[in-house]
Parts: structure tokens; C-alpha cells; sequence
């Protein structure tokens, strides 16, 4: 799951990184709150960073006498909160490029971004969904598994889209040579078959025991959540849409659809490619957006963003509502 | 030796001896749990020897930044000339290096460089041996060069590196509790796996229910640590704020170190203009 | 037969040495105490005696069969080694990762084979032997360091050791607590076991051991001696208190 460095290009690192610069704000607002209520959450960021870093190490058998070893996002949200976790695992993620040779340095934001946002939040998501319809363990073992499936698909297509957007003249890839076509099942393979149920049966195990001996330790969601840090999110994301423009504008520039055909056909994706890995994902939406209107691309690379937006609102503004009929 | 209860009241199965188990199997990942952890005690216990201190020593900031000026100019040079001068100054520092810093060095970056080379050699049938070559040659040089930095800089090098850079306190303060805790959390697991093998004296039929108890009592310990380092920050006077040594002054060879990266930026920069 | 020879037996560590070329005998049904201050050497020990680790330097033979690095690597050879050899940790913290106190000291047994009735018997045991009987539905996480030490002892005993390796088991024990561990010791030697205890309180262990083996600082024994010739040499005794 640790991208490397020279894997990615250098515009994909500094999106992606540009990208978890106001989740990181965000996390610390949302921690300072935390800290005020339990105070011991201060120094138990650095030492869940080194929990998870213990347990990215620690190798776990599976049928067939090899190993494979465990992510630990979701648990940790679990445990200690996901903005915390969040925080923690970034630093367990520089501590292991810069110290210990595991995953890039460049490739840092990549990797914070798919291991310390996308899992622990799509594994609290479906923790939090399960403990409203009180079946909290089966809502942790499908968080446990589609969060780091969901990190894995991203962390694919992360890969995948190198070859489309940074190649030499000859249409040679630059950094990692596989496009969506292998990139993504081979991710999506390796972890719905085999990490994925590992980290299920290692999460669910760890948040049994801790369930068992002391239920007061895990985190305790407040009550009244203000949304006010979801909001900062947003607009913070909104504000930098257009620096995504100038991140990859060459790259998105040079996509015509003829261009891309092309290109498809060049990385053997051509008919091959499944249905859902070609249109489940943003950047075919917007870029069909873009063909059918005939609008230049960056208005349509901002209307995109504004309906992304308004989705993830109306989303929030029927959680809501859920929330209230529960608590009735 | 007598056997009676009588004698010392104790039960009659701990007066008699045990009968030998002789069922084989095969767990051979905690051992090497075992292993790798100790590994990692051994590194965090000896942090990286830096090289022995020269006028040649750069300030940690300015370490850390020629480490990210480089990386990103290898990532982004497609130039095999550049390339070449880059891994020539590398090759440069690497002769400062002590002999068996050398060689532990030359071991982790052929084996790093290796793995990433066998991920990506299906492409010699996908793209033809150019790209792979090509791939091959950029990752080993920007291995090579985030290896240099860890052979050459310690822990605490690091810290005060992402001080000067203006790191928020918060941030340091996580990442030198994460790693003196790490030393901590480790040997405790390290511990438990040999108490747990102790008394492991036949297979455990469920080694994932042990190893969630496992994490689950380190978490657990984690926790009492974290109460624990609280009150004693609270007892030190800790206000929330983590204080600045006085950072070295920056002398005109830091700089001067720079320069050549900075240089080739530029060029690279002016170039596709 | 002895049961343990050691000779010339060097242990060390990435930076230090833990011991110094070691030669000593233990024979069947000995209660020996190892006295020495902190750091000489005495944990390094137990853990070689246990089979946590080998000796960088000499031999270590327990029932005359050398215990090696590649003796130990056959699992099963392992773990008869410590189906013999019971250890109870200094830190019993990390000794204790179940659930609940019974099923602590249920986990030797119970991979034993034993049946169902015979692994409740032993528990049962187990904890009354420890005086720990009204602890069996609690956490081990949540005991405090004393009741640890004695949940760690019905743990390890669980498992029929015949040899009972204890490192600084007194620790954190009340007086009265102190006496009923030291009694217990005491039986279980009459009942054929060989106890080795680590402690550098020698006030405290003054009573029950039967040989002392005294480390010096430079992690060598500095002197081996009976206890009925120890109660003769009132100037070591004084000496042996300010340890």
C-alpha cells in the first residue's frame, strides 16, 4: 500500500499533498476540541503513531504459510477518534518514508492521503453507520474492509493515471508504467482477496478485546457535533479546486478526445477496460462533462467541483436527518 | 523424592512430572516477528552513526531540504546527462562515508532498489526494455539518495531540521514522542511474543484471536503511557508549547551546498519555457 | 546428572556485555537465589536459562542436551524446552494478555490436551495456591502490580514447570504477601521442583535460599556459596545487605 517515490509524478505528489494540507487543518481543530475533553489525547498521538507503526511492521500469517500484514487505519479511528488517527498516522507515515525507507518521500502527501484520510474515515463512516443500526461489530468489520479496499482503488488509480499523464513523445511512460487497466485490478485483487481480510479479522479481534477489558477506553463520539470543521473542509477544498487546474494543466490540456482514444488504444485499455473502472471515476466524469457541453475545461473542471460539492452536502444534510429519527 | 500430597498439600498434578508433548507444527511468523522487532530495537537503541563531524557537515535543515530538491529534480529530469552528474555527486559523498557504513549502505539500497525493479519488470514485455531501464535507473538514484540521508542523519538531526523549517510545535513534539515511544511500545511487544512463547507450548489453534489480544493490551498500554506522559508534562510545567533550542546560524557553505541543485532547477525550469 | 551446566558461558548485547564467561551447576531440586545489583547480570540469566536467548560465547546444557540457537529453532524441541522451564517476568505486565484472570492461567493447560474438568482443576489450583481466588472474573489490565505478580506465578505454574525461574518476584509484594509467595516457594522445592529466583534484596530471600550465587558488576559471579555457610560469615551477611 506504500507508494513509492518515482512512482508518481511529481504533479500527482504535490496535488495530492496540496490536497491533505486543509484535512490536516481541519484534524488539528478538531484534536485541540478533542484534547480539551481528555487531555491525555496529546501525547497519545505520538504514541498511537508508534502503535500504528508497530503494527504496519507486525507480520500476520495467512492460509498458505506466507504473511501479509495489517494497516491498522480503521482501528485506530475506532480507538482514538478519526481526526486523531488521522494525525497519527501521518506522522507514523514520515517517520517510515524519512527513517526507514518505507514509502516515498515525494510520494508522502500520496500516501497520507490514501492510508491516513480515505481509511480511517470510510472504516469510522461504516463503524459509526453499524452503531446507529446497533450492530456496531458488523459496521467495524465492513469498514475495516472497505476502507482499505477504498484506499487500495484510490491508491490504483493514483498509479494507474501516471502513464496518461506524464509521458515522453513517444507516448513512453515516465514513472509508474501501468495504466488503469493493470494498476487497479492488480491493487483491488491483492487486497479484496487477501489484506482485506486480514486487517477485517486483525480490526475486529483488537476492538473486541479492548471492547472486553476496558469499553472506556475507546473513543466516545460527543453528543452534539458541530459541523462547523466539515464546513472548513469544504470551503477549504473548494478554495483549492483551481490550484488542482495548475497542478495537471498541461497534462489535462493536452486530452482531446481524439488524443486520449489514442492513448487508451496505445496502453492497451482500448475495449478492454471494465465499465466501472472507466466511468466510476472523476476525472471521466468530467471530462464527459467537458465533451458533451463544449465548454472549455477549466469551467467545466470548476462546475464539476461545485456539483461534487452540493452531492457531499445534500449527503451530510440526510445524515442529518437520519440522525434526529434515531435519536426518536 | 516422594510424590505424597500429604507431604506438602500441594495438588497431585504438580507433585507428578509432565508428559512431553510431541505435536509438530509450524508458526514460524512469530519468530520472525521476533526477529524483526529486535532488528528495529538494535536500530532505534544505535541511531544512525552521522559521519563522523567536518567542516563538511551541513545544518539539518538544509540537509533535509537538498533531500527534497533533489528527489523532486531526479523525478522530474528526463535528461540521462543530468541524471549522471546527479549520481556522480552522490557517488562523491558517498566516498566520505566510513567503510562499513558503506557497505550496510550499498546492502539496503540494492535490496530497496531490487524490489522496486521487480514490481515494474513485467513492462519489458508491456513497453520494451527502454522504459524499464529507464524506470530502474531514476528509482535506484532517488533510493539511493533518501538512503544517504538516513545513513547520515539521526533522529534528532531530523527534529531539528523541521524546527528551522518552522514545523508547527505540535507537530515535532508528536514525532519525538512517536519515536521514543516506539522504542517503548516495541520492546514491550517484544516482551509479551517471548512470555506468550513461554508458555506457547503447544500450537494455538487460533494465533489471530493471541494477536488480538496482543495489540489489544498494547493499545491498552499505550493508553496508561499517554496518562501517565500527561501528568508528567503537567508536572514539568508544560503549557502547551514545546521550546526552541536555539537554532545553529546558517553559514554560506549550507547555502553554498544548495547551489548546484538549485542551479539545475532553474536550468530545468528556463529549459522547458 | 546435573540438571543445568554452564561453561564459560558469555552473554552480550548490540552495545554491552549482560555476562562474562559464567561456569556454574544446578542440580535437580535446588532453591537457588541469585543476588547481585541491578544490571549484573541476573535477568540475562533467566533468559538464557529459559531459552529467550542463547549465548554469544560457551555452552548452555539443561538435562545434558545443549540448548543452541539451532536446537531452539525446531519448534517442538522449543517448546518442550518450556514446557520444563517456567519463567515469571520482572515486568509481569507483559506476561498477562487474556481477558479475564481464569483465562489466563487457563491458556498453559489448556493447550496441553487436558480435558475440560482437569483444566478447571488446575486453575482452581493454581489460584488458591497464589491466593488469588477471589480475582478469577477480573482483568489482569486492571490489577494492581502485586496481584499481577501473583496472577503471573498461577499463570506459569499452570503449566507443571519443573524447573521455576522467578525474577525479582518479591517487588511490589506487602510484607505478609512476601512470606505467603516465599512459603509457597518452599513447597513446591519439597515437592521436587528447582526454584531460581533473582533479588537484590537479600534481607528479603535471607530465609528460604539454599545456595546464593553472588554477581559483581563486571557481570561475573563474584561467589557461590551455601546457605548453611553463609549463616556462619556474619561480615558477608552485612556485606550482602548493602547490595
Amino acid at each position: 500500500m506504500h507508494i513509492p517515490d518515482n512512482y508518481l509524478s511529481p504533479a500527482t505528489c504535490g496535488t495530492l499533498a496540496i490536497a491533505m494540507a486543509p484535512i490536516w487543518t481541519v484534524a488539528v481543530l478538531k484534536v485541540k476540541v478533542q484534547i480539551k475533553q481528555h487531555r491525555e489525547t496529546l501525547p497519545m498521538l505520538g504514541i498511537a503513531a508508534a502503535l500504528a507503526f508497530l503494527i504496519m511492521m507486525f507480520n500476520l500469517p495467512i492460509p498458505g504459510g506466507t504473511t501479509a500484514h495489517a494497516v491498522g487505519g480503521t482501528l485506530l479511528a475506532v480507538l482514538i477518534g478519526p481526526w486523531a488517527a488521522c494525525l497519527a498516522l501521518t506522522v507514523t507515515l514520515l517517520l517510515q518514508a524519512l527513517l526507514f525507507g518505507d514509502g516515498g518521500i515525494l510520494a508522502f502527501g500520496a500516501n497520507a492521503f490514501n492510508m491516513a484520510f480515505i481509511m480511517p474515515f470510510v472504516g469510522y463512516a461504516c463503524y459509526r453507520l453499524g452503531q446507529k443500526l446497533h450492530h456496531e461489530k458488523i459496521g467495524l468489520a465492513i469498514g475495516a474492509y472497505l476502507g482499505i479496499n477504498t484506499a487500495a482503488l484510490v491508491a490504483g488509480i493514483e498509479l494507474g493515471l501516471q502513464p496518461l499523464l506524464a509521458h515522453t513523445a513517444s507516448g513512453a511512460p515516465l514513472y509508474c508504467p501501468y495504466g488503469l487497466n493493470i494498476a487497479v485490478p492488480a491493487m483491488l485483487a491483492a487486497h479484496l482477496l487477501v489484506a482485506g481480510w486480514v486487517e477485517l479479522v486483525f480490526t475486529l479481534l483488537v476492538y473486541q478485546f479492548v471492547q472486553k477489558v476496558a469499553p472506556t477506553n475507546l473513543y466516545q463520539t460527543t453528543p452534539k457535533t458541530s459541523q462547523r470543521p466539515w464546513l472548513y473542509l469544504l470551503g477549504g477544498m473548494a478554495l483549492l479546486t483551481p490550484l488542482g487546474l495548475l497542478a495537471s494543466n498541461t497534462a489535462w490540456g493536452e486530452w482531446s478526445p481524439s488524443e486520449l482514444k489514442h492513448l487508451l488504444v496505445q496502453q492497451h485499455v482500448g475495449s478492454t477496460v471494465p465499465q466501472g473502472m472507466a466511468h466510476g471515476f472523476h476525472f471521466q466524469a468530467l471530462f464527459s462533462d467537458y465533451a458533451i457541453a463544449g465548454l472549455p475545461v477549466s469551467v467545466g473542471y470548476i462546475l464539476s467541483a461545485l456539483t461534487a460539492i452540493l452531492i457531499f452536502l445534500l449527503l451530510i444534510r440526510g445524515l442529518q436527518h437520519d440522525q434526529s429519527t434515531f435519536k426518536n | 523424592m516422594t510424590n505424597q500430597p500429604s507431604k506438602t498439600d500441594l495438588p497431585t498434578w504438580l507433585q507428578t512430572p509432565n508428559q512431553p508433548i510431541t505435536k509438530r507444527h509450524r508458526q514460524p511468523f512469530w519468530a520472525r516477528n521476533q526477529r524483526h522487532l529486535q532488528a528495529l530495537l538494535v536500530r532505534l537503541a544505535q541511531p544512525a552513526p552521522a559521519i563522523p563531524a567536518t567542516r563538511w557537515q551541513l545544518a539539518p535543515h538544509i540537509k533535509l531540504l537538498r533531500l527534497g530538491l533533489l528527489l523532486l529534480l531526479i523525478a522530474l529530469i528526463n535528461n540521462g546527462l543530468f541524471l549522471w552528474g546527479l549520481a556522480l555527486l552522490l557517488g562523491a559523498q558517498l566516498l566520505i562515508l566510513a567503510p562499513s557504513q558503506l557497505r550496510r549502505f550499498l546492502r539496503s539500497w540494492l535490496f530497496s532498489s531490487l524490489m522496486a525493479v521487480i514490481i515494474v519488470l513485467p513492462t519489458y514485455w508491456l513497453n520494451g526494455p527502454a522504459t524499464l531501464l529507464w524506470f530502474g535507473f531514476k528509482t535506484s538514484l532517488i533510493l539511493a539518495n533518501a538512503q544517504y540521508y538516513r545513513a547520515t542523519t539521526n533522529f534528532q538531526d531530523l527534529l531539528t531540521g523541521l524546527k528551522t523549517l518552522h514545523c508547527p510545535d505540535v507537530f515535532i513534539m508528536t514525532l519525538a514522542i512517536a519515536i521514543t515511544y516506539l522504542r517503548m511500545l516495541g520492546n514491550y511487544l517484544l516482551q509479551t511474543m517471548e512470555a506468550l512463547s513461554l508458555r506457547t507450548v503447544a500450537p494455538a489453534k487460533h494465533p489471530y484471536r493471541l494477536i488480538g489480544a496482543l495489540f489489544g493490551n498494547l493499545y491498552l498500554k499505550s493508553y496508561t503511557y499517554a496518562l501517565a506522559l500527561y501528568a508528567a508534562m503537567e508536572a514539568r510545567g508544560f503549557n502547551g508549547h514545546y521550546a526552541k533550542p536555539a537554532a545553529k546560524p546558517t553559514r554560506w557553505r549550507d547555502y553554498l551546498s544548495l547551489s548546484p541543485y538549485v542551479a539545475l532547477m532553474a536550468l530545468l525550469i528556463f529549459w522547458r519555457n | 546428572m546435573p540438571l543445568m551446566t554452564l561453561e564459560q558461558l558469555s552473554y552480550n548485547y548490540p552495545n554491552t556485555q549482560g555476562l562474562d564467561h559464567l561456569d556454574l551447576t544446578i542440580q535437580t531440586g535446588e532453591f537457588v537465589c541469585l543476588l547481585g545489583p541491578n544490571g549484573s547480570g541476573k535477568s540475562t540469566l533467566l533468559r538464557i536459562l529459559s531459552g529467550l536467548a542463547t549465548a554469544s560465547t560457551g555452552t548452555y546444557r539443561f538435562n545434558d542436551q545443549a540448548i543452541t540457537a539451532d536446537y531452539l529453532r525446531d519448534a517442538t524441541k522449543r517448546q518442550q524446552l518450556h514446557q520444563q522451564i517456567g519463567l515469571v517476568f520482572q515486568n509481569t505486565d507483559v506476561q498477562l494478555f487474556n481477558p479475564s484472570v481464569t483465562e489466563e492461567v487457563a491458556f498453559g493447560p489448556r493447550q496441553l490436551g487436558l480435558s475440560t474438568a482437569e483444566v478447571t482443576q488446575r486453575v482452581t489450583d493454581c489460584l488458591a495456591l497464589t491466593d488469588c481466588t477471589e480475582l478469577r472474573e477480573r482483568v489482569p489490565y486492571q490489577l494492581s502490580g502485586g496481584e499481577k505478580k501473583r496472577v503471573a506465578l498461577a499463570s506459569v505454574l499452570a503449566l507443571n514447570p519443573s524447573v521455576l525461574l522467578l525474577d525479582e518476584p518479591l517487588n511490589g509484594l506487602t510484607i505478609a504477601a512476601q512470606q505467603q509467595l516465599l512459603t509457597l516457594l518452599s513447597r513446591l522445592q519439597a515437592a521436587g521442583k528447582t526454584i531460581i529466583m533473582a533479588s537484590h534484596n537479600f534481607q528479603q530471600v535471607q530465609a528460604v535460599g539454599q545456595r546464593f550465587i553472588i554477581f559483581n558488576s563486571a557481570h561475573q559471579i563474584d561467589a557461590d556459596v551455601a546457605g548453611s555457610v553463609l549463616a556462619t560469615q556474619p561480615e558477608r551477611q552485612a556485606q550482602l545487605m548493602t547490595l
